[in-house]
C-alpha cells in the first residue's frame, strides 16, 4: 500500500475489518516500532517485548470486527500492548532485571553529558517500580503521550493519572537517590 | 525534594534515558506479518478433518493455528528461553518458528515439538497434523 499520502488509521481499520489484508499490514508497519518500544520499556526484555507485540497484533486482528471507533486506533493498540506487557510481567517466574544491553537502547547525541551507566541506572530503577507506577511513567515520560492519551490507554481519569504519575516520579527519584547526586557526570 | 519531582536536577537523567533511541529488532515487522498471515490462513473458515477414533474432528485452520500458538507459547515459557515467533499451517504440516535465548540448547525445540503434539492431542481429542519446529533466531536475553 502506498503510504505517500498516509491513509488514516481509522480508515485502515475499517478496510481491514472488511477483509483488506493490505490495510492491516499497513497498520502493522506503521505501529509496530512504537508498540515494541512500549513493551520493551515495560518488560525490560527484548524477547518478551517481541512476544507481547506478536500477541498484541493477533489480538488486534481478532478484535477488528468489534472496534468501535470510540478511541483513536493508536490508543487502542497501545492499550492492547500495555495490557499484554502487564500480563507478561505478572506471569514471569523469576524477575528479569532490565539491563540497558538487553533493552537494546543505543547511545543518543547527549551521550557526552549523561553516561551510559547513568541511563542504565535510570532504566533499572524504572524496572524496579511497581507496574502500576511504571506503565504510566513510561507512557508519559518516555513515549511523550499526553495526560488524556495515557488516561485513555489505562482507562483511568486524568486526575487519578496525575496523582499516580506524581507518586511514580517521587518513587523513581527515591530509587535514583542512591545512585545519583545532583550535578554528577 | 522539590514539589514537582521533574524540577529536581536528577530528573535530567530520566529525560536523557527517555531520549535514547530504541531500535526495532531486525525483521520484527516481517515476523509479525508472518504470524498474522498464519492466523488468517489460506482457508480460514474451511475445516480440517482430523481422524479420531470412531469418526473425525473438524477444526478450522485459524482455530488450529491460534490454539497451536497459545499452547506453544505456554510450553516455551515453561521451558524457559523459548519464544514463539510465528505459527502457520503449510500443506498438511504445522510450522512453528521460535527464537531461543542465547545459551539455551537448541534441543529444547524438539522437546517443545513433542510436548506441543501431546498438548494439541489433548485439546483436540485427536491427533494433530505433523508439527515442525524451526529455530529462526537467538536472543541475547
Amino acid at each position: 500500500m502506498n503510504e505517500a499520502v498516509p491513509v488514516p488509521d481509522e480508515e485502515l481499520v475499517a478496510r481491514a475489518a472488511a477483509g483488506d489484508h493490505g490495510a492491516f499490514d499497513t497498520l502493522v508497519r506503521r505501529h509496530t516500532a512504537r508498540m515494541y518500544r512500549v513493551a520493551l520499556r515495560i518488560t525490560g526484555s527484548a524477547s518478551e517485548a517481541e512476544d507481547v507485540v506478536q500477541e498484541a497484533w493477533l489480538s488486534a486482528w481478532r478484535a477488528l470486527p468489534r472496534f468501535r471507533y470510540e478511541s483513536a486506533v493508536s490508543t487502542w493498540l497501545y492499550r492492547v500492548t500495555t495490557n499484554g506487557a502487564l500480563g507478561q510481567v505478572r506471569r514471569r517466574k523469576p524477575t528479569v532485571p532490565l539491563d540497558e544491553g538487553d533493552a537494546g537502547v543505543v547511545p543518543g547525541p547527549e551521550g557526552q553529558v549523561v553516561s551510559a551507566e547513568q541511563v542504565g541506572a535510570v532504566l533499572r530503577a524504572i524496572a524496579e517500580l511497581d507496574v502500576g507506577q511504571r506503565i504510566p511513567l513510561i507512557l508519559r515520560e518516555f513515549e511523550g503521550m499526553t495526560y488524556d492519551e495515557v488516561a485513555e490507554v489505562l482507562e483511568v481519569s486524568v486526575p487519578a493519572l496525575r496523582a499516580r504519575l506524581h507518586r511514580a516520579r517521587v518513587a523513581l527519584l527515591a530509587k535514583l537517590g542512591d545512585n545519583f547526586r545532583p550535578g554528577e557526570r | 525534594m522539590s514539589e514537582d519531582p521533574r524540577d529536581d536536577p536528577r530528573w535530567e537523567q530520566v529525560r536523557a534515558a527517555a531520549s535514547r533511541p530504541v531500535p526495532t529488532p531486525p525483521g520484527l515487522v516481517e515476523r509479525v506479518l508472518r504470524s498474522v498471515n498464519g492466523v488468517r490462513g489460506k482457508h480460514p473458515i474451511a475445516p480440517l478433518d482430523l481422524p479420531s477414533a470412531g469418526g473425525k474432528t473438524q477444526v478450522s485452520e485459524r482455530a488450529l493455528v491460534l490454539m497451536t500458538r497459545k499452547l506453544a507459547a505456554e510450553i516455551g515459557r515453561d521451558l524457559g528461553g523459548v519464544h514463539v515467533s510465528a505459527v502457520a499451517l503449510e500443506g498438511e504440516v504445522v510450522q512453528v518458528l521460535v527464537t531461543i535465548r542465547f545459551g539455551v540448547e537448541a534441543a529444547l525445540a524438539d522437546v517443545l515439538r513433542r510436548r506441543l503434539g501431546a498438548a494439541l492431542t489433548g485439546q483436540l481429542g485427536s491427533a494433530p497434523p505433523a508439527i515442525n519446529v524451526h529455530v529462526v533466531d537467538v536472543h541475547p536475553d
